[in-house]
């Protein structure tokens, strides 16, 4: 046992690796990211660590590895799961003879952008366990804890963690990695199990199934994972979950400096929702009159706590979502808690903070965030508007769809020039179907390398084959940078590891027949808008390549491409640099305009952008 | 020396080193066992976004997000942000400023307004905090070169607020000389100048 400093995310990787597991795969995104970033950087040999091309590829090739009766984990964001989920209903249906863990972490409060949706939804619909840690220390200790579990329902497990816990970091206590084995034999043919041949075999997969998220039921049971602890009878009550129950000390804290006693109050501490702790929640039911239930997000446990009321013939008062006690958005802190109590005392807290006042806050300047100084995206954007100006076409007629990752900046000003973001891969079929909906102008698409590998590809297919009249913009930075600078299938082999390859995205392209076909490079604003332009006056389906790597990663290798000269004599003040490019590296004070050297990669944007040669590339 | 609890709220923008103060204040409180919890909410890969961190010592179990009006100290490293962390500081909490002014391109331009030293002063005054404000003009040289202005602004933190009480200015020397060996020389100088430094608790 040592103790480190760690993060939550590490602290299941460590968790994964005490437990000797044989591949983890997953495809980045905040707030899960870390998890994977951090095994990449060890030395694990013996493990398989990879950055798959989508979660659903992630997932399968974890399968895989469980179907052979390994221990093996994938690793994904909240919206992941929507993209594995095609495999993974299948997988729970088969079971497997190994653990097999889906590590996925939701983000109440919407830190890390998307949306709130809450995974256990899945858990439901697939009857998979789902384990909850509640801090840095479980965050581990469950990692290691599910493969255990899976392994003895021969099914996939839920590690479902939030923002808070996976990106917060403190002292973890880690025990030695255990070298994955080795030995299994080889797959075992059998078409009941590994098929879905026939409404015979799926039905009786289901029941499996079923009996699988039984079998969790007491296997979880006997391990004694939730604790309850059973106060004054006909008192109340306090069921949480996850992270909420880290925060039912800090609450009792609270009220007792508030002089409102909290010995009497039942609690019972959970750490799985599925399968529903029903012996607990009874046990709960059964003591108290009035319970409170602090889950974040979505009330699951709570409607079940309803239904076994109901099933008991109890009558409980039960506080929560339902009744409005709670909200199903956002976070949760000690305030939740301590609030959500006082309404169960019916008693409120003498000194209750009054001041959620958001008035300060109205004051603070907006701070729109915007691409990098130096980042090739600022040239397809600017391209895109000069480029609708050439066609004397106004902004307001050209739909121009976005994708996620920093492609989406082109929301924010001083481009303002993308109109939608849906998820991984829309931007092009969303195009599609504008089309066909009548828009009379050119419709263009813009998306990322990683993004169009990930889900792209196949609306471009389909583009293609329905000889769709619109523009596809593949901005190729090389990395998949929003989420800190993962390699995807597009990066230079350079910066492949190992035994990994690359896959030209220009083949790619070609490779599916596209015929009007333009590579581009996006610090060449001229070049950009007329290819842009053209495109947009081809009747078909256009592809651009605006290929240039992601500033921070070239800066990382102390790249500048020129040395930018400012010219303060021929400067006239107009500020279009800063109005037209928004470079960060470009600043205005007391009259006067200056360049943060320390940031200008002397892409050359700005000195194209300058009519008055007052900014200009020396050499 | 005994552990208290005690929770710190830390905003700023991203690329002022904002993470760096939360580094520090975690490895020394992992050298000295004190139970911690750091909780870094970035945004994402650019620079210039808000940033803000929650602290929390002293408690072995505790969630991670510090409920509103109960910080015992925030520090803001720049002006326009402090407004968003107001409203956790505990009321006789400390609120620690460090004026630097890093404008929006919208307010650079004129277009958009910006609030004034003396308007976060008062909602700091309003919330029942009281403010150390440490300027940032006249950050020392150390052989010439600009010191780092995160590590300046721990010294002024130990100066000034009661975090002193539970981490002591040597502990700060250790971690800080454990983590950059080589600039060891002037990252102690810039402690030393910034518990020296001028702090303004009044207007
Ligand atoms: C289904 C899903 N998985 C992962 C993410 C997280 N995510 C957001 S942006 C992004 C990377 C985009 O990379 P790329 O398309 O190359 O654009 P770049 O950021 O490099 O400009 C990822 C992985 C997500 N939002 N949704
Ligand atoms: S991280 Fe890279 S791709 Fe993203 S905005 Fe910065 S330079 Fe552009
Ligand atoms: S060359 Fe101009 S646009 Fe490019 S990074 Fe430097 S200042 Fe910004």
């Amino acid at each position: 046992m040592t103790k480190k400093l760690i993060s939550g995310n590490e602290a299941v990787a460590y968790g994964a690796l005490a437990a000797g597991v044989k591949t983890v795969a997953g495809y980045p995104g905040t707030p899960s990211t870390e998890m994977i970033d951090s095994l990449l950087k060890m030395d694990i040999e013996g493990t398989h660590v990879e950055w798959s091309t989508n979660e659903k590829v992630a997932f399968e090739v974890a399968a895989g590895g469980a179907l052979l009766g390994y221990r093996t984990m994938c690793a994904m964001k909240m919206t992941g799961v929507n993209v594995a989920y095609d495999s993974l209903i299948s997988i729970a249906y088969s079971g497997c003879t190994g653990g097999l863990v889906v590590y996925v972490v939701d983000d109440p409060g919407v830190s890390a952008g998307m949306s709130e949706q809450d995974s256990r939804g899945f858990a439901l619909l697939s009857d998979m366990p789902v384990l909850e840690p509640s801090n840095l220390q479980e965050s581990y200790d469950m990692a290691k804890y599910a493969f255990e579990l899976a392994e003895a329902i021969q099914g996939p497990v839920f590690l479902r963690s939030v923002t808070s816990i996976s990106q917060s970091h403190g002292l973890v206590e880690i025990e030695e990695r255990i070298l994955p084995e080795t030995d299994h034999p080889l797959f075992e043919h059998n078409m009941e199990k590994y098929t879905k041949a026939g409404a015979v075999i799926c039905m009786n997969q289901h029941k499996a199934l079923i009996e699988r998220l039984d079998a969790a039921g007491k296997y979880i049971a006997e391990s004694s994972l939730n604790s309850l602890c059973l106060k004054t009878s006909k008192g109340v009550g306090v069921i949480s979950v996850g992270v909420g129950n880290s925060y039912i000390d800090e609450a009792f804290d609270i009220l007792e400096e508030n002089q409102i006693k909290t010995d009497d109050i039942s609690v019972l501490k959970l750490h799985n929702t599925l399968p529903y702790p029903d012996d607990e929640i009874n046990a709960v039911l059964k003591h108290c009159t009035r319970v409170l239930v602090a889950e974040e997000l979505e009330p699951y446990l709570e409607n079940r706590v309803y239904l076994n009321a109901y099933k008991l013939g109890v009558k409980v008062d039960i506080l929560g979502k339902n009744d409005g006690t709670y909200s199903r958005i956002g976070y949760y802190d000690a305030d939740n808690l301590v609030n959500g109590i006082c309404k169960l005392l019916n008693t409120a807290l003498p000194a209750l903070p009054e001041n959620t006042d958001t008035a300060p806050e109205k004051k603070c300047a907006a701070r729109p965030i915007t691409v990098c100084a130096g980042c090739p995206h600022r040239g397809t954007y600017i391209s895109i508007q000069n480029a609708i100006s050439k066609l004397k076409m106004k902004k307001s007629e050209v739909v121009v769809t976005g994708d996620i990752g920093c492609t989406i900046l082109g929301t924010t000003p001083p481009f303002n020039a993308l109109w939608t973001e849906v998820s991984m891969g829309a931007s092009i079929p969303l195009a599609q179907g504008l089309v066909y909906g009548g828009t009379k102008n050119p419709v263009l698409a813009t998306i990322g390398d990683s993004t169009f590998f990930h889900a792209g590809m196949a609306g471009l297919v389909n583009a293609l084959q329905h000889n769709a009249n619109l523009t596809v913009i593949i901005m190729d930075n090389g990395w998949t940078s929003m989420t800190g600078m993962q390699i995807n299938p597009g990066t230079a082999q350079d910066f492949q590891l190992g035994s990994w390859k690359q896959l030209d995205l220009k083949k790619v392209v070609e490779g599916l027949g596209v015929e009007d076909f333009h590579v581009i490079d996006p610090y060449d604003l001229d070049t950009t808008a007329r290819a842009i332009a053209e495109s947009m006056q081809y009747q078909g389906v256009s592809v651009i390549l605006a290929r240039r790597e992601c500033a921070i990663q070239s800066n990382r290798r102390k790249i500048k491409y020129s040395a930018i000269k400012l010219d303060l004599e021929k400067c006239v003040n107009c500020k279009q640099c800063i109005n037209i490019t928004g470079c960060p590296a470009i600043a205005f004070a007391d009259n006067t305009i200056s360049i943060d050297y320390a940031q200008c990669n002397g892409c050359g944007i700005c000195t194209q952008v300058c009519k008055f040669d007052a900014l200009v590339k020396e050499q | 020396m005994s552990i208290k609890k005690y929770d710190i709220y830390i905003v700023g923008v991203g690329g002022q080193g904002v993470l760096t103060i939360a580094d520090i204040l975690t490895s020394v409180a992992f050298t000295r066992e004190m139970p911690v919890n750091y909780y870094p909410t970035k945004g994402m890969a650019q620079r210039g976004g808000f940033v803000k961190v929650q602290l929390r010592f002293g408690r072995s179990n505790v969630g991670p997000d510090i409920p509103q009006n109960s910080a015992d100290l925030v520090i803001s490293m720049e002006r326009s942000e402090s407004l968003k962390a107001v409203k956790y500081l505990k009321k006789g909490g400390e609120f620690f400023l460090y004026d630097n002014c890093w404008e929006p391109t919208a307010v650079m331009l004129g277009k958009a307004p910006y609030p004034t030293l003396k308007e976060v002063w008062q909602e700091v005054t309003q919330a029942g905090g009281a403010v150390k404000c440490l300027s940032n003009t006249d950050l020392p040289l150390y052989q010439g070169k600009r010191i780092r202005d995160n590590i300046y602004i721990l010294g002024g933190i130990l100066q000034s607020t009661r975090l002193k009480e539970i981490i002591s200015k040597d502990d700060v020397v250790k971690a800080v000389t454990e983590k950059w060996p080589k600039v060891a020389e002037s990252n102690v100088f810039a402690i030393e100048k910034g518990m020296h430094s001028e702090i303004k608790t009044a207007l």
